[in-house]
C-alpha cells in the first residue's frame, strides 16, 4: 500500500485549510455587504435617488389666473391649480395641474423656475407659512388676484449631483485616457523595438500602476489645481484620474494585444496589407473585447476612487456647469461618502451611498462579463 | 515541358543575429510548376520560403545577403514588400482564418487593396472559393464565422483568401501538417489543379507528398541545399548520399 495514514492526514489538513480560507473569504464578503445593506437600504428611496443634495430656497413670482379646475380635494388651491398638504408642519405641493401658472413661475432674476411636486412653500405674499393650518394656507394663496410672491424651498437629501458629477468625471476621464492609453499600448506592442528602452518603459508603467492614488491626488492638486489654476474642478479631477489610469489601461490593452495570434499578423501582411491596415482591420477588432473590459474596469476604479479626487475635484455637491473654475467643483459619490463620514459622521447616509456604489460596481462587472461572452460567441459562430 | 525561370536566387545567406540559417543558396524556381522543399526540422526550408515573399522582414534581427529576382526584378532592392506580397501569396502551416465570416476572410485581401464594390467582391469571393474547391461546402454559410468549420475547410478557405488577391505565385508552408489524411488529399489535388495558373512552392515534411505532387524537389540540410532537381530523379536516383539517406528514412 503506497498511501499511508500520514499522507492521508496531511491531505486532510491541507484540504481543511483550503475550505476554511474559502469560507472566511465568503463570510467576510457577506458580512461587509450585509452591514452596508442593513445600514444603507432604509435610506434609499425615490427621493434619495432623484433629489438634489442641499435644500434650495428660491423666491418666485407666480402670475395667478383663475384656473377652472373642478378638483374638490381638501388642499386644492383654485387660483394656482395645485393641491397642497401639511407634512411635518410644512406646506408641501402634492400635485400640479397641467395648466397651472406655477409652471411659468420666474425667480427674482426673471429666469423661469417651474415649481415641482414636493416643493415646500415657506411664504406667500406677506403670510409666513410657519405653524399654519391648511385652511389658512389656502386662504393666503387664494387672496387677491394677479401676481403673488412665494418663497419656495426645494428639499434636498438626494444624490443627483454626485451621480451626475460621477458620470461627467467618468466620461471626461475616458475621453482623455482611453485613446492615449490604447495608442500607447499599440505602439509598445506593435511598433517599439524590443530592447532595453522598451523594458524600462514597461517597468515604469508597471510601477506607476502600483503607486497609491493619494500620491496622484497630491500631484494633481499641485499641477492642475494650482499650477494650471483650474481650481477644484471636474477637469482637474479627470486629468488626475487619467494619469492614474493610464498605466492600467496600457498594460491591460497590451496584454490583450499580445493574445492576438501572431498568425493573424502574418497572414494579413502576407496578403499585402500594410502594418497600419493590419492593426486597424485585424488586431484592434480582435482585441476589442479585451480593450472594452479594460475600459469597464477603469470605470470601476473611477467610481471607487476618492483619494485622487478629494484634492482635485473637491467635495461640493453640485452639478458642474463648467469644466474649470468654482462652478466646476464636484463631489463624486465616493468623495461625498468620505466627506459625510469625516464632517458629519452620518453613517446611515454614507451607507446609502455605499449601497448605490456597490450596485454600480456589480453592474459594471456583469457588463464586462457579458461583453466578453458575447464577443467570444460571435467570433466562433 | 520547357522550364521557364520565375525566381532566380543568387548567393543567398540569411542570419538570425549571429546564427546563419541559410548558407549560400543558388537556385532557379520555375513558372507553372510545383517545387517542393524537403528536409529535417530546422534545415532552413521554411526560412528560405519566407525570404521569397519577404516575410522574414517582420522578424527582428534578420540579415540577408545575396539576391532574389522575380521575372528579372530584384525583390529586395527594386520592389516594395507590399507589392511583392500581393504577387506572391502565402498559405501557412496552421489554418489561420481571421476571426470573421468566411466571406470577409476571402474579401479581406481585395478590400485592403481598395475594392469596395459589393458586386465585384461577391464575384471574387465566389471565384476564389470555387478555385479552392470549397465553394460547394460553404456557399450557404458565407456569413458564418470561418472558425466554425473544420480544419481542412479552414485551410482551403485560407487558400481561397490567398487566391483572392490574384497572386502569380503561391507559397505553402507545410499546408497539410495540421490536417487529417482526407483533407490532406484534397489540398494536394487542389495544388495540382492550381499549378495550371500559378507557380507553387511548397515546404513539406511529408516525402510522399513531395513525390506525389511536385515537379522539382530541393533537399535542405543545415541551411544548405544538398540537392535540387526533378522530383523523379531526386526520389529514384539521388546523386548525394545524404539525400539518399534522408529519403530512405535513415535520418530526419
Amino acid at each position: 500500500m503506497i498511501k499511508n495514514s500520514n499522507t492521508k492526514l496531511k491531505d486532510g489538513i491541507a484540504g481543511g485549510l483550503i475550505y476554511l480560507s474559502a469560507t472566511i473569504t465568503v463570510a467576510i464578503l457577506i458580512v461587509i455587504i450585509g452591514f452596508v445593506l442593513y445600514k444603507g437600504l432604509p435610506g434609499i428611496n425615490l427621493k434619495f435617488l432623484t433629489r438634489m443634495w442641499d435644500d434650495v430656497t428660491t423666491v418666485v413670482d407666480v402670475n395667478r389666473n383663475n384656473v377652472t379646475g373642478n378638483n374638490t380635494e381638501a388642499g386644492y388651491v383654485e387660483s394656482l391649480g395645485i393641491s397642497i398638504a401639511l407634512e411635518d408642519e410644512a406646506v408641501v405641493i402634492k400635485s400640479i395641474d397641467n395648466d397651472s401658472p406655477v409652471k411659468d413661475a420666474v425667480n427674482v432674476k426673471k429666469v423661469p423656475y417651474a415649481l415641482k411636486k414636493g416643493d415646500v412653500i415657506g411664504k406667500a405674499g406677506s403670510t409666513n407659512f410657519k405653524n399654519i393650518t391648511l385652511e389658512e394656507a389656502k386662504l393666503a394663496l387664494n387672496e387677491g388676484t394677479g401676481p403673488i410672491k412665494m418663497k419656495v424651498t426645494r428639499p434636498g437629501g438626494g444624490i443627483v449631483p454626485m451621480l451626475v458629477s460621477t458620470i461627467y468625471i467618468i466620461g471626461l476621464t475616458l475621453i482623455i485616457a482611453a485613446p492615449i492609453g490604447i495608442c500607447a499600448a499599440i505602439y509598445l506592442n506593435e511598433y517599439a523595438k524590443p530592447g532595453k528602452t522598451l523594458n524600462i518603459i514597461r517597468f515604469a508603467i508597471q510601477n506607476l500602476a502600483g503607486i497609491p492614488s493619494i500620491i496622484y491626488g497630491l500631484f494633481g492638486m499641485l499641477v492642475f489645481v494650482q499650477g494650471f489654476k483650474m481650481s477644484y474642478s471636474i477637469l482637474a479631477g479627470s486629468f488626475t484620474l487619467s494619469i492614474m489610469l493610464l498605466p492600467t489601461i496600457i498594460s491591460t490593452t497590451e496584454e490583450t494585444l499580445k493574445e492576438v495570434p501572431r498568425t493573424y499578423r502574418e497572414s494579413s501582411m502576407g496578403l499585402g496589407a500594410t502594418k497600419l491596415q493590419t492593426i486597424s482591420k485585424i488586431i484592434i477588432p480582435s482585441a476589442l473585447p479585451g480593450i472594452l473590459v479594460a475600459i469597464i474596469l477603469s470605470i470601476g476604479r473611477i467610481v471607487g476612487e476618492s483619494a485622487a479626487l478629494i484634492w482635485t475635484a473637491g467635495t461640493i455637491a453640485q452639478i458642474p456647469k463648467t469644466l474649470v473654475g468654482s462652478e466646476a467643483a464636484a463631489a463624486t459619490l465616493t468623495t461625498k461618502m468620505y466627506w459625510l463620514i469625516k464632517e458629519t459622521a452620518d453613517l446611515e447616509q454614507a451607507s446609502s451611498i455605499a449601497v448605490v456604489l456597490i450596485v454600480l460596481v456589480i453592474a459594471l462587472n456583469i457588463l464586462s462579463k457579458f461583453i466578453t461572452r458575447r464577443f467570444l460567441k460571435k467570433r466562433t459562430s | 515541358m520547357k522550364d521557364e525561370t520565375k525566381f532566380s536566387v543568387k548567393d543567398l545567406n540569411l542570419f538570425y543575429g549571429n546564427f546563419q540559417a541559410l548558407k549560400n543558396i543558388n537556385m532557379e524556381l520555375y513558372k507553372g510548376q510545383i517545387t517542393a522543399f524537403i528536409g529535417p526540422s530546422g534545415c532552413g526550408k521554411s526560412t528560405f520560403l519566407k525570404t521569397i515573399n519577404r516575410m522574414n522582414d517582420l522578424v527582428e534581427g534578420v540579415k540577408i545577403t545575396g539576391n532574389i529576382t522575380m521575372d528579372g526584378v530584384d525583390i529586395y532592392k527594386d520592389m516594395d514588400a507590399i507589392t511583392l506580397r500581393t504577387r506572391v501569396g502565402m498559405v501557412f502551416q496552421q489554418p489561420n482564418p481571421f476571426p470573421m465570416s468566411i466571406y470577409d476572410n476571402v474579401a479581406y485581401g481585395p478590400r485592403i487593396h481598395g475594392i469596395r464594390k459589393k458586386s465585384v467582391l461577391d464575384e471574387i469571393v465566389e471565384k476564389s472559393l470555387k478555385q479552392a474547391a470549397i465553394w460547394e461546402e460553404v456557399k450557404d454559410k458565407l456569413k458564418k464565422s470561418a472558425l466554425a468549420v473544420s480544419g481542412g475547410q479552414q485551410q482551403r478557405i485560407c487558400i481561397a483568401r490567398t487566391l483572392a488577391i490574384e497572386p502569380e505565385v503561391i507559397l505553402m508552408d507545410e499546408p497539410t501538417s495540421a490536417l487529417d489524411p482526407i483533407s490532406t488529399l484534397k489540398i494536394e489535388d487542389l495544388a495540382t489543379e492550381l499549378k495550371k495558373d500559378y507557380t507553387i512552392i511548397i515546404v513539406t515534411h511529408n516525402m510522399q507528398q513531395a513525390g506525389r505532387i511536385s515537379d522539382k524537389t530541393a533537399f535542405f540540410l543545415t541551411g544548405e541545399v544538398i540537392e535540387y532537381g526533378d522530383t523523379e530523379q531526386i526520389f529514384n536516383n539521388p546523386r548525394d548520399k545524404k539525400t539518399e539517406d534522408y529519403i530512405t528514412g535513415r535520418f530526419g
